[in-house]
């Protein structure tokens, strides 16, 4: 049998180091506890090089790499549908009209998957080029729409992997080993095309061309600061005060009412006695009154802002923190590194910043390093 | 027999040397001036307030140290919930963060800043014992903790 070279060198990786983001990142987003979002984020980033390789690669690369080579009527896309059902096919040297259908739908929700993710990374975590010009309201509000896109990104791969499976079974092609070699056979009694060939001095010119002034881009905007992240200075009289029990609180932590709250009953501080002279209360006041949750658009600062109707001043009786850690049990803050709940640095090793970052969670003592989920 | 007295003396003389110098340094450290200033001020309440009293004691202070007391939080009975036994060793907050020996002889700037001393006898009173501590109480503690 005549066997002809269909898949590329440069298609074939691009399809197996995808295959490797995409799972990287199902993996990540969904089962892996929350220190893992920083593998998810290069996932993300490997995702965008290489959709931006291929859509290149698509104009530049060999006969069947290029999109132009599988674009397909609706008609002949039904019309292959149809043929699919009887169980008689056409047959197509490179990508059908099913399977092209479902690569233009692919990279549709890569592009919207990781472009949701850049955005979400950006104004939540604070993290990532768009950082400094993203704020938390749209990247968390797109976290559903995340969420969403990468459960029909599940869905899409499981079809393309059933489409494939019945591929095979229908026509008896060895369609995996040609996406490992490249090589194809040719039916007997199809004419022998000539493809053309691919153009990969015009391909790295293009990539050039689109990847340098996105790197400039990339770069100047990696640069801003972000947003709603004010520099907070030292205080000394709260370190030196609040200090002197328990670690000092990164003053986004509580809303405005709760921390007036607590200075007014430090007579009565969660059962001991903190009294401080006034002027000293009025001076520490009014730092947590001016950097206090609401001056801050950080994750944590906005999640605490959300105060526990029952015990407003409690920071760990707050909502999110009971959500956050439900999954840790009890013996965890027992630990002798830990020792109690409100010992945040013990666990959280940017806590005295108040960003609180997924990748900067490191339990002492937790060497299985597994009982919170990606949220 | 002189070779070997001499090695003796080589031996011995900055041994006693370091021995004086040590003593001297523990002097200097446990005689504060703002601390006697700050003795000497309670026991002038003390005697105010009692006229039988006549001088502070180690040994009541000590007693007062690791009594079980009640009135103020019940997770809070004794001096040493937080101070430990030993106030030479360092204690620990109620979460979990580290505080410096109390004894002089290892945090010699203790009872030296009236300040500091009276916000936290007020505190810690009240949380031990749900009220302050008399002048007697406070200058007794200051006296055990200087001999420490």
């Amino acid at each position: 049998m005549r066997m002809l070279l269909v898949w590329d060198l440069p298609t074939r990786v691009f399809h197996w180091l995808l295959v490797l983001c995409v799972a990287t990142a199902l993996i990540t987003g969904f089962l892996a506890p929350e220190w893992w979002k920083g593998v998810h984020a290069v996932a993300g980033y490997g995702t965008v090089l290489l959709l931006v390789f291929r859509l290149i690669w698509g104009v530049f690369g060999g006969e069947y790499s290029r999109i132009a080579s599988f674009v397909y009527s609706p008609r002949r896309t039904l019309e292959h549908l149809r043929g699919l059902l009887m169980l008689r096919p056409p047959h197509y040297m490179g990508h059908n009209p099913s399977g092209a259908a479902m690569i233009f739908a692919l990279m549709a929700v890569l592009i919207a998957l990781t472009t949701t993710g850049l955005i979400e990374l950006g104004g939540e975590e604070k993290q990532g080029p768009l950082a400094g010009i993203v704020g938390y309201a749209l990247g968390n509000g797109l976290k559903p729409v995340h969420r969403a896109l990468a459960i029909v990104l599940i869905a899409m791969v499981t079809l393309h992997i059933l489409g494939v499976a019945v591929e095979i079974a229908i026509t008896r092609a060895p369609l995996i080993r040609a996406m490992i070699t490249g090589w194809k056979p040719l039916p007997a009694g199809e004419p022998v095309p000539e493809p053309r060939s691919a153009r990969p001095r015009a391909a790295a010119v293009a990539l050039a061309l689109v990847a340098l002034p996105a790197a400039v881009v990339l770069g100047e905007l990696s640069r801003l600061p972000p947003t709603g992240i004010p520099t907070l200075p030292a205080n000394d009289l709260y370190a030196e005060e609040c200090g002197a029990c328990h670690a000092p609180f990164h003053p986004s932590l509580l809303p405005r009412s709760s921390w007036a709250g607590v200075m007014a009953g430090l007579s009565d501080h969660f059962g001991q006695d903190a009294s401080l002279p006034h002027d000293e209360v009025q001076r520490i006041g009014a730092y947590l009154q001016t950097y206090a949750a609401e001056a801050w658009d950080t994750e944590a600062a906005r999640r605490f802002a959300v105060i526990a109707a029952d015990e407003p001043l409690r920071i760990t009786a707050t909502p999110y923190w009971r959500k956050k850690h439900a999954r840790l049990d009890a013996a965890v803050f027992s630990r002798p590194a830990i020792g109690t709940r409100s010992n945040c640095s013990a666990c959280h090793q940017d806590a005295a910043t108040g960003r609180f970052d997924d990748q900067a969670i490191h339990i002492p003592g937790d060497k299985a390093h597994a009982s919170q989920t990606v949220d | 027999m002189q070779v070997r007295r001499s090695i003796d003396l080589r031996v011995i003389l900055p041994a006693a040397g370091a021995a004086v110098l040590l003593m001297m340094g523990t002097a200097l450290a446990l005689a504060d001036p703002a601390r006697d200033a700050i003795l000497a001020a309670l026991a002038t309440q003390a005697k105010a307030a009692d006229p039988a009293f006549t001088a502070f004691s180690a040994a009541r202070g000590e007693a007062f140290w690791n009594a079980e007391h009640s009135g103020g939080n019940p997770d809070l009975r004794s001096c040493t919930s937080c101070h430990t036994k030993d106030p030479t060793a360092e204690g620990k907050t109620t979460v979990g963060k580290a505080i410096a020996p109390m004894a002089v002889s290892k945090s010699q700037q203790r009872f030296t800043d009236e300040a500091k001393m009276t916000k936290w006898f007020d505190r810690n009173c009240n949380n031990v014992l749900g009220r302050v501590c008399t002048p007697t109480e406070e200058g007794d503690i200051i006296t055990y903790l200087s001999g420490k």
